[in-house]
């Protein structure tokens, strides 16, 4: 997938901006293994499981809203848990009893999340700002995060809104399971893989392979790491080396992201 | 044997048709109600409106995963009590009477899990004392119903797994596609999703929909029968029935709807006339249709209807 000068058709493009930077970077890490679907409000996530389809992964799977099974959309509906999306598909999976065997028995292997709130260990609040019994912002609930954290071993994490709001030393409540308290706790947990990238509008992050602490894979054009410490609640590890710069997309990859996954621009409903 | 020749086939079987405003009256106050739909998708919304239009009082609601039906129940001073799994509008926003009254102490929150509930509808659908699963291992959610979701270790394996309780329900609702007026359903194309838990975990099913069929489409193709007529009590047929959610394939979400209730939700006195004007005022499913749009909303939202 790196770009060589000897492809014109493949060279850097200056002009991805971070949208597309992040949608690019989480597709590349997407294998041809991936047996992918997606919750609502998920244009970055789905957007990405389209775009390694289309390009490196020719055989992962995405179940569109969890339902729609190889669905081929033309364009990201308003969406991301409606028909709007399901187009080309060729299951429309019949029950909540098969998708959550599906998941449970961890047949599909990958999802990703977001929240409110999210720790050095990958977990995710998207419950309460504030005491769950007397809540400052009540927020929309765990959904199926609380579920889906703990059954499938592949768990990517995102988030458009990288500052010390979001990225916190303590959630104020644990509505999706990550890492757990680090260490092996998914492990004495019974629990499959975890938590594997975290990709932010400032950075990258990947875990300690121990302690599975938030470690600071790769930062944007333009960013600091110091920067992302600044917006980061807890202290980011750094890796051994220096930290590289995100690698920016090819042209065939923002040709294909802007003019076939996501024509109309949908995954900018998530960056405000 | 049914005469699949017949236009009306032949059954003996009992008459559950209704209207809307006698099944909303079946509800009672202090009851515990299952929701069905998904997020934006298939929610029974002209049942919702007529328990609000009846004044339901202490209701428990179940909505698994929900939004509108939520929050005019919570709105018109219906509910009591939630348990659930998420509560929104997705990208409209929040449910802003939901989010105030959970805020303010006026409703209970119960939160689980979307699979912690499916678990305790099925451990209610099969008569078991609890149903194992991995949900919510790791995470406060379990924590805050100690007796409903038990944190236990198999005896022979030592690996930890939730026991969720049986759930019980007295009424589920749900919106579907087409009936027979003795109570077989037909979800088409079957975005059951959570419904057909909710509707095996209780003890009473309402089912609205889109329209009412003669019993021999049923005979004539049973493997698209979704629930059948011994697990369904009454049937009420409203066209447009899950508005302004959607029924696929038949039509999808109304977006203006969603974000006109979001914008008067800014303001108390904008948000209690809109609620009044366009949500409770109109006295049936059709002028309430009306009062959102009518027919140019209808054919707006065919238009965006894949």
């Amino acid at each position: 997938m790196s770009p060589t000068a000897t492809d014109p058709a493949a060279a850097p493009d200056d002009q991805a901006s971070i949208d597309e930077l992040m949608v690019v970077t989480l597709a590349r890490v997407f294998d041809n293994d991936t047996k992918a679907f997606n919750g609502a409000v998920s244009f970055v996530p789905v957007a990405a499981y389209l775009l390694a389809r289309a390009t490196h992964a020719p055989d992962l799977v995405w179940a569109a809203s969890s339902i729609a099974v190889d669905a081929d959309p033309h364009e990201l509906g308003e969406s991301t848990l409606s028909d709007s999306i399901w187009g080309g598909c060729s299951m429309l999976t019949n029950s909540p009893f098969d998708f959550w065997s599906y998941a449970q028995g961890a047949r599909y292997n990958t999802f990703a999340f977001r929240g409110a709130q999210m720790d050095r260990f990958g977990n995710v609040n998207n419950t309460v700002i504030g005491p769950y019994d007397n809540p400052k912002v009540r927020l929309p609930g765990g959904g199926g995060m609380a579920d889906l954290g703990c059954m499938i071993p592949r768990i990517f994490l995102w988030s458009t809104t990288h500052d010390p709001r979001t990225f916190v030393e303590r959630l104020d409540f644990r509505s999706g399971m990550g890492w757990g308290d680090g260490g092996d706790h998914r492990q004495r947990l019974g629990l499959p893989g975890g938590p594997r990238l975290c990709v932010t509008n400032m950075c990258v992050f990947d875990f300690h392979p121990e302690s599975h602490g938030m470690r600071l894979r790769s930062v944007h054009p333009g960013v600091t790491p110091q920067a992302v410490q600044e917006a980061t609640g807890f202290e980011v590890l750094l890796p051994d080396t220096d930290v590289p710069t995100t690698d920016a997309p090819t042209s065939q990859e923002l040709r294909l992201l802007r003019d076939v996954v996501d024509p109309t621009g949908m995954r900018l409903r998530e960056f405000r | 044997m049914t005469d699949i020749e017949s236009p009306e086939g032949a059954t003996t079987a009992r008459d559950k048709v209704t209207t809307l405003d006698q099944a909303a009256e079946s509800v009672p106050d202090g009851a515990t109600v299952a929701i069905g739909g998904l997020s934006m998708n298939a929610t029974p919304m002209a049942f919702v409106r007529a328990l609000v239009r009846r004044g339901a009082k202490d209701l428990t609601l179940v909505p698994i995963v929900n939004g509108m039906a939520v929050d005019w129940l919570v709105a018109a001073g219906c509910v009591s009590r939630i348990i659930s799994g998420l509560i929104s509008f997705e990208g409209f926003g929040l449910a802003p009477a939901f989010r105030a009254a959970v805020q303010s102490g006026e409703v209970a929150l119960e939160e689980y899990s979307e699979h912690l509930l499916i678990a305790r509808c099925q451990a209610a659908a099969h008569n078991l004392p609890f149903m194992p699963t991995k949900a919510g291992l790791g995470t406060d959610v379990l924590a805050l119903h100690p007796d409903t979701t038990r944190l236990e270790r198999d005896p022979a394996t030592d690996q930890p797994y939730v026991a969720a309780t049986p759930l019980p329900i007295d009424v589920a609702v749900v919106h579907a596609h087409a009936a027979d007026t003795v109570g077989n359903v037909r979800v088409d194309p079957k975005l059951v999703w959570m419904d057909s838990e909710i509707v095996k975990a209780a003890d009473r099913t309402i089912v609205t929909v889109e329209r009412i069929v003669p019993h021999a489409q049923f005979t004539a193709a049973p493997e698209r029968t979704t629930y059948p007529r011994f697990m369904v009590d009454a049937v009420v047929e409203t066209p447009w029935g899950a508005y302004p959610t959607s029924c696929f394939p038949d039509y999808t979400h109304d977006a203006a709807f969603f974000k006109a209730y979001s914008a008067a939700a800014r303001d108390p006195e904008d948000f209690k006339r809109f609620f009044e004007d366009r949500v409770v005022a109109p006295p049936t499913p059709t002028a309430f249709i009306d009062s959102n749009g009518g027919a140019g909303t209808i054919l707006d939202i065919r238009r965006r209807t894949t």
